[in-house]
């Protein structure tokens, strides 16, 4: 979307966001602009100031879009993200309050969900001041203790209670590893990029050794820098509910332990000492970390990031999108193989 | 001029020429974009017959040591069909069904002889990925 597209949609937002708001008048958008985060959807930041009962009102809104044909399109429903925020809502887990859901696609184009601006900053870790904030965040202490205390935190929320097992409740045994195995496997059919011998080798060697589990907690599915919203050295928010299950949460674990998320650096996403974050998330959840079941799951994320490369570059290759970025994962697609070559030991 | 050394240059163009001169931020990546994929593109150009006649080699090679791992002992006739399969097409598909077809045979192959097949195939197939990591590299 182009800053033309921006402007074209700012009037659309506003008559929207006027209907939403029956007793606002003189109603104003200032700030509006795309921010560049993730590939699965569209994403606005806007103030909306207006006038109510003789007084005057500011307000901040996150706006998000679904584009129909990015990545992760027919995994990642907004309808699910909204219900998701709606249930963290009853939870002490800090997420952005979901406000409207619009399924219509005559009134923006496209389904799209408005939740709240919340304030903070959420530096990318690939970038180098990314890099050098999270090194800088890391020898304060604070960020990296409350990052292993979110965590925590959803990871010991009352998910039932709060109406999470909309979202599918695992059998025990191998039925968590298994359906995430499914659920990549499909993506990777649709994808219809070439068959790879590697990843059938991995695929076959994760449905041979899929670890049993009779641990439920809310998961994230992709916990780390950079989908976490950061404000006052503390950990205000988490953000992209695209991915979460009702599972192990080692399945978060193994994402925060492993070196698929942070560059030149032992700290674990780029934060959080091991020692430290072992120690701290332990006591705080009482659970043992199963290192054992952490290194599946880190094979299973390979699986994972093979999957979205192929849909990626497929969704170019397919004509489905006319994003270069995409088709540069084609090129992303080995690195992940070899990976998978080594954790299966050649 | 080469095919892959036009590319490279186009891609010089795009990098040094047109990205700067852009001003919005969405083409301008894309155009920073296309030039990077013109450079790989390039790179596998340059590699592709040297690639392709390593990768023949390599297959022929595993054919024949696969032959003569099947030879040592009874082997499940899937695994077998596998292999001839990977004969006749010499293509990624056909080793994928043959990998399956080992892990789905794993029990009558024994550990030993699912092990020694598997991790031929493996060789095979990390030879390949690194030649691939060259092109993409």
């Amino acid at each position: 979307m182009t800053a033309e597209g921006t402007e074209a949609l700012a009037p659309r937002i506003l008559e929207y966001l006027a209907g939403r708001l029956p007793g606002a008048r003189e109603l104003a958008l200032e700030d509006v602009q795309r921010i560049a985060v993730g590939w699965s959807h569209e994403t606005w930041l806007f103030d909306l100031t207006w006038r109510e009962g003789g007084a005057a009102h500011r307000r901040g809104f996150c706006l998000r879009r679904d584009p129909g044909n990015a990545l992760l399109r027919h995994l990642s429903s907004l309808a699910d993200q909204f219900r998701v925020l709606q249930c963290l809502e009853k939870t002490p887990l800090p997420a952005p309050a979901p406000y409207w859901f619009e399924s219509d696609p005559a009134v923006l184009d496209a389904p799209f969900l408005v939740m709240e601006k919340m304030p903070g900053r959420c530096p990318s870790p690939w970038g180098r001041d990314g890099r050098a904030f999270y090194a800088a965040a890391a020898k304060r202490g604070t960020l990296p203790a409350s990052f292993t205390a979110t965590l925590a935190t959803l990871h010991t929320l009352d998910w039932r209670a709060a109406g999470l097992d909309f979202l599918g409740v695992p059998a025990p045994g191998t039925d968590f590893a298994r359906r995430e195995i499914a659920k990549w496997r499909e993506l990777i059919a649709v994808s219809e990029r070439p068959p790879e011998p590697i990843l059938t080798d991995l695929i076959a060697w994760l449905e041979a050794n899929a670890p049993a589990s009779d641990r439920v907690t809310l998961v994230h599915g992709a916990y780390r820098t950079g989908n976490l919203l950061i404000h006052d050295d503390r950990i205000s928010a988490v953000l992209d509910w695209e991915l979460q299950v009702l599972g192990d949460p080692m399945y978060d674990v193994a994402y925060v332990l492993s070196d698929l998320n942070r560059e030149d650096t032992p700290l674990l996403s780029n934060l959080v000492e091991r020692e430290a974050f072992y120690r701290d998330y332990e006591a705080a959840t009482g659970l043992t970390i199963d290192e054992e079941a952490c290194r599946y799951y880190d094979a299973l994320y390979t699986m994972r990031s093979a999957a979205f490369w192929m849909s990626a570059s497929g969704l170019y290759a397919t004509g489905r999108s006319d994003d270069l970025r995409l088709a540069r994962t084609a090129w992303s697609v080995p690195v992940v193989l070899e990976r998978a070559a080594r954790e299966l030991g050649y | 001029m080469t095919h892959a050394e036009l590319l490279r240059r186009i891609a010089q163009t795009l990098k040094q020429g047109v990205g700067p001169a852009i001003e919005a931020e969405y083409p301008k990546t894309q155009a920073f974009m296309a030039a990077v994929i013109l450079q790989k593109l390039g790179r596998e150009l340059e590699l592709e017959g040297a690639h392709r006649a390593a990768e023949a080699t390599d297959l022929d090679a595993l054919l024949d040591d696969l032959r003569g791992l099947l030879r040592a002992g009874e082997t499940p006739g899937g695994v077998t069909a596998a292999v001839e399969g990977v004969a006749r097409a010499r293509d990624a598909a056909a080793l994928c069904a043959l990998i399956e077809m080992l892990y789905a045979s794993r029990a009558e192959l024994g550990a030993a002889r699912f092990d020694a097949l598997l991790g031929r195939v493996r060789q095979t197939l990390r030879a390949s990925i690194d030649r691939r990591l060259d092109s993409a590299g």
